[in-house]
């Protein structure tokens, strides 16, 4: 299954939110929408979901026009909220039921994404007896419910303690192999990198750089080399002094025991592997520097690196 | 449908499993109860207007009129208390008036003058006025038979009986007036309370952030729809439970007095009870649709009061404007016709017509359909303004700005439409 989002266009009065955003998601993938705040994130959710209408563009399922009322969605909206004052199972039953499950089968789902979450004590108990971290895994259950095909959450890690962080990686992983499409908004770049393979990243309500992480950072220029060893006082040196032809710039990382070199063309990295080996100095890692997706979100959303 | 049913079905046990709700239902069961029981208590306990004692003994020191006509008219007076004829003095009566054994006293010193020897002067106690006019009653009749007229003669002269037929060509509004216009106080407190609870709903759940979740799993007009009709039935619940405890505790034989006073003022005919449900329950639904509509602006719960006030103000003018109408002598005539097909007003200002005037069927049938159609109007309007106002958050807007918003959603509805 394949989301399309098409040219999208939206504006609040004067002011134009979203200006001609594209980007596709798919089945048993992870999209990690990503942007400033501000950027035009839970604008583009709240489309996608129907609270707002779009001022023009489209958005399709495997080529057609997108019916939510034909497609599983799990959504956990920034705003969390839920009834603090209702018993947990019955709300989540509820919801379940909204969502278009049959009684039995929210019944079901309820006790089995309680018990995932470590909540089943908390069934019976009001939602405003637990703690804002615990209240957020109900939020997730009740996102996740519906056994949904089309999962979407906006900043899913803000407020979780790292133990419940790593819950709810480990579930939004589970939910991507079990072959759901995922949308994921986050400033934390170290989840997304972890388990989105495609990104888009909004900038004053513009798509700035969009599609898979890899190629994205493969298109890099591959001309820095990142050299771990022991002997990186003495590597550094010996760069500068013997391999200027093909290096511009060495800078040495002490805290990692990292000596970082610049080539002038990426393919004269065999010439500096050499000339290290004929040194004979002790290595531990050789490898070409990629940027990191928090380099790249900085470099687009902010001007460079 | 399905959707709605199970909105309306959550709100419904929210309302009901709610621990205010409860204790205002238990709370309102209990003075129900003691409404009706309290009144027999006090009517067994006393029955000689506010005096103490059970079979109380009214003490009697007259040298002026004679034992026959002062058992007469004491007895006239006073049914349930023995009337005691004494030679005892002022002090001997105080004595047995402060021990208890008499109730009260009465020292007739001339014609007209007496000394009312009691504990308590009590401020609700009648007993001077009702002494004053047997005093008046016994110096005319004597005055009377002093002029060669027998006391029974005397009587039927002082005291004439007077019977009259009343012919109405329309509907008899001495007979309904009364319950008519208690119901009336009960149909605007309890649509404005229901209504209330409806828009207090609507606030807690943007409150608490569980609505862009609920309007992302639902459709906007069965949210509203779900709400309105879901705390519509849990009112009737309420309702219900309060009057089948007033009929339990009536019928179960402890009312007393009440009944007799029930059955006097209270004896409205079925299908005026039928028309009073009929159109209590379409007054709800208008009310319901706007405060929960206008309520869906309210950021917090401060805000409710803001936003609710003019719907309830209106509410409470025609309400106002109503019972001036009941008081004239034409029911205030065209104007009174005109309210019972406007929404608002039409559900009361018809339930006061087909009560307390004569309306053709014809006119009922049309009316009820103008305000059928009118809570459809009102709950789609709701609705629209529902979606927008559920996700606004800061100050409430103006009504221009709300119509504006309107406008904007139709068009953005209508492109969605189109494309």
């Amino acid at each position: 299954m394949k989301l399309e989002i098409k040219n999208l266009t939206k504006s609040f009065g004067e002011k134009e939110v979203l200006k001609d955003i594209s980007f596709t998601a798919e089945s048993g993938k992870a999209l990690g929408l990503l942007g400033r705040n501000g950027a035009g994130k839970t604008t583009t959710i709240r489309i996608i979901m129907g609270v707002f209408y779009q001022n023009s563009g489209k958005i399709l399922i495997d080529g057609k026009p997108f019916d939510r009322n034909k497609l599983r969605i799990g959504y956990l909206p920034e705003e969390r909220g839920l009834y603090p004052k209702q018993k947990i199972g019955e709300q989540l039953i509820y919801f379940g039921m909204l969502r278009g499950l049959s009684k039995k089968q929210a019944t079901e789902n309820t006790v089995r994404w309680l018990e995932r979450m470590g909540m089943s004590e908390y069934k019976d108990k009001r939602l405003e007896t637990l703690s804002k971290g615990n209240q957020q895994k109900i939020q997730l259950a009740v996102t996740l419910l519906c056994d949904p095909q089309l999962v979407i959450l906006d900043e899913p890690f803000s407020g979780l303690d790292p133990v419940n962080a790593m819950l709810l990686k480990d579930v939004i992983k589970e939910v991507i192999a079990e072959g759901a499409m995922v949308i994921l908004s986050s400033h934390q770049m170290n989840y997304i990198e972890e388990f989105c393979d495609n990104i888009a990243i909004l900038n004053s309500g513009k798509i700035v750089i969009n599609g898979n992480i890899n190629d994205i950072k493969r298109s890099y220029p591959r001309n820095i080399i990142e050299i771990g060893s022991v002997q990186f006082d003495e590597i550094a040196p010996f760069v500068i002094r013997s391999l200027n032809e093909i290096s511009t710039d060495v800078e040495t990382d002490e805290k990692d025991s990292v000596v970082r070199v610049k080539m002038k063309r990426p393919d004269d990295k065999m010439k500096l592997m050499e000339g290290l080996l004929n040194e004979k100095f002790d290595i531990d890692s050789f490898k070409v520097r990629e940027p990191s997706l928090n380099d790249i979100f900085v470099e687009y959303t902010e001007g460079a690196i | 449908m399905k959707q709605l049913l199970k909105i309306l079905k959550f709100e419904y046990m929210s309302c009901v499993k709610n621990k205010a709700f409860i204790i205002i239902t238990v709370t309102l069961m209990v003075a129900v109860i003691l409404i009706v029981f309290i009144p027999s208590l006090f009517s067994n306990n006393s029955s000689t207007d506010g005096e103490e004692g059970e079979k109380s003994i009214i003490a009697v020191n007259s040298s002026v009129y004679d034992e026959k006509t002062i058992q007469k008219e004491f007895s006239a007076l006073y049914p349930d208390s023995d009337i005691k004829i004494t030679n005892e003095d002022t002090n001997a009566l105080k004595e047995k008036v402060n021990s208890g054994e008499y109730s009260f006293a009465v020292k007739i010193d001339s014609e007209l003058s007496f000394t009312y020897v009691t504990v308590n002067n009590s401020f609700f106690s009648m007993n001077n006025e009702s002494l004053v006019d047997i005093m008046k009653n016994m110096y005319s009749m004597k005055s009377l038979e002093n002029y060669g007229i027998e006391s029974g003669e005397a009587s039927k002269i002082l005291n004439p009986e007077v019977t009259f037929n009343t012919v109405t060509t329309g509907t008899d509004q001495t007979k309904n007036f009364l319950p008519v216009y208690l119901l009336m106080c009960i149909s605007f407190m309890a649509v404005a309370t229901y209504g209330q609870l409806v828009a207090q709903s609507v606030v807690t759940e943007k409150n608490t952030r569980a609505m862009e979740l609920l309007i992302t799993c639902a459709k906007p007009s069965n949210l509203i729809f779900g709400k309105v009709i879901g705390s519509g039935l849990a009112g009737l619940t309420q309702l219900t439970l309060i009057a089948l405890t007033g009929i339990a505790v009536v019928s179960s034989g402890l009312g007393g007095n009440i009944i007799g006073f029930m059955s006097q003022y209270f004896n409205l005919p079925i299908q005026t009870i039928v028309y009073f449900l009929v159109f209590f329950i379409i007054g709800y639904f208008m009310l319901a649709f706007l405060l929960g509509a206008f309520s869906s602006f309210a950021s917090k719960s401060e805000d409710l009061n803001t936003l609710t006030t003019p719907v309830l103000l209106v509410l409470s003018a025609v309400y106002m404007a109503l019972i001036f109408m009941m008081q004239s002598e034409d029911m205030g005539g065209s104007i009174l016709n005109i309210l019972s097909y406007l929404p608002i007003s039409g559900p009361l200002a018809m339930f006061v017509r087909v009560s307390l005037t004569d309306v053709a069927v014809w006119e009922i049938c049309v009316s009820l359909i103008v305000q059928i159609i009118e809570v459809y109007l009102l709950g789609m309007l709701a609705a629209a303004i529902y979606r927008i106002g559920v996700l606004m958050y800061g100050n409430p807007p103006k009504l221009p700005e709300i119509i504006k918003l309107l406008k904007i959603q139709r068009e953005t509805d209508k492109a969605k439409t189109t494309e």
